[in-house]
């Protein structure tokens, strides 16, 4: 019988990009441009990722290294404000297992011509394969990539 | 411009019932429409509960205090979706509340049962995103701490 346990954490991760709301936005909106950026290391096989982006719709998308175990994110989208705010309910599981479940909010707020972008994240950590540390981590890593293909 | 708070907290709750049977006050549609939707000051318009993994609950309801309390007619609406099940031991969901159409919270909740001697120990846990001068994490506790005793009361209902 699996231990259960949950652990519970929020972390906050503020960036500013040098790009209008509208633009960072779009990034998320567009499936075609949220493909570019959101998934794992360039080195990792990736699966389509799908979004269907409405409050109701969902998004997913998998992938891990070559023959190893495989990362899946499944998401719902709770609520939209164009251009100013995302907010989702997230879960990920390795391989078949799940391993966290999660609230995600994504804040634009118009800074002159750049864009404040804030992520909320409070989410609960499943039995033990993951923590919150690493999920920040991961986290940090995807808005770098966001970064890159805003800048490109 | 719209503003956003986020708040979490938890209530830890003790039962002389058996995760079993609390778990079955969830799973149930009848028992859990019994303590979680019923109550006074409410005219229930609308619920529904499909209680799988990915499925989804939903209620609809007149708030009697509407025109006292908000100046107007007020319904609310709950939708929910369920995330993981696990029989006996953990429930997790996401649920957003509407006042009059209008999402005014989304929020994560988690309800981890564990055994407690004879009886069981309740942790419900909830992550929340609070919208444009929505009410706030306090009434949302609050609301919660009312719901799992009344919960507590109708375990003690049925058993009778």
């Amino acid at each position: 019988m699996t231990k259960r346990t949950a652990t519970h954490a929020t972390f906050v991760i503020e960036r500013d990009y040098p790009h209008p709301p509208a633009k960072v936005f779009a990034a998320f909106a567009d499936p075609k441009k949220k493909a570019r950026w959101f998934g794992g290391p360039e080195e990792w096989e990736k699966s389509n990722h799908k979004l269907d982006f409405r409050i109701g719709g969902q998004e997913s998308v998998s992938g891990g290294p070559p023959g190893g175990t495989v990362h899946a994110y499944n998401a719902e989208i709770w609520d939209i404000v164009e251009n100013e705010r995302i907010v989702t309910s997230y879960q990920m599981h390795l391989d078949d297992r799940r391993i966290s479940v999660s609230l995600a909010t994504y804040e634009f707020k118009a800074n002159g011509a750049s864009t404040t972008f804030v992520l909320t994240e409070q989410g609960v950590f499943l039995d033990g394969y993951d923590d919150a540390g690493q999920r920040e981590e991961g986290t940090r890593e995807l808005l770098s990539q966001l970064e890159t293909y805003l800048n490109t | 411009m719209t503003t956003t708070t986020h708040a979490s907290f938890a209530i830890e709750r003790s039962y002389s019932a058996s995760p079993q049977r609390i778990f079955a006050a969830w799973a149930d549609p009848a028992a859990k429409r019994a303590w979680f939707v019923e109550g006074d000051g409410w005219d229930i318009q609308s619920y529904e509960i499909d209680f799988r993994e990915g499925g989804k609950e939903s209620s609809k309801y007149l708030f009697r205090k509407g025109e006292e309390i908000f100046g107007e007619k007020t319904v609310f609406t709950n939708n929910t979706v369920f995330n993981e099940i696990i029989p006996n031991e953990r429930i997790a969901f996401t649920y957003a509340m509407d006042r009059n159409g209008k999402r005014f919270s989304v929020s994560l909740a988690t309800v981890e049962i564990k055994l407690a001697g004879k009886g069981s120990r309740l942790i419900f846990s909830e992550h929340g995103a609070f919208f444009d001068g929505a009410d706030g994490v306090q009434m949302r506790e609050q609301g919660w701490q009312d719901l799992l005793k009344r919960l507590d009361e109708h375990l003690a209902e049925i058993k009778q």
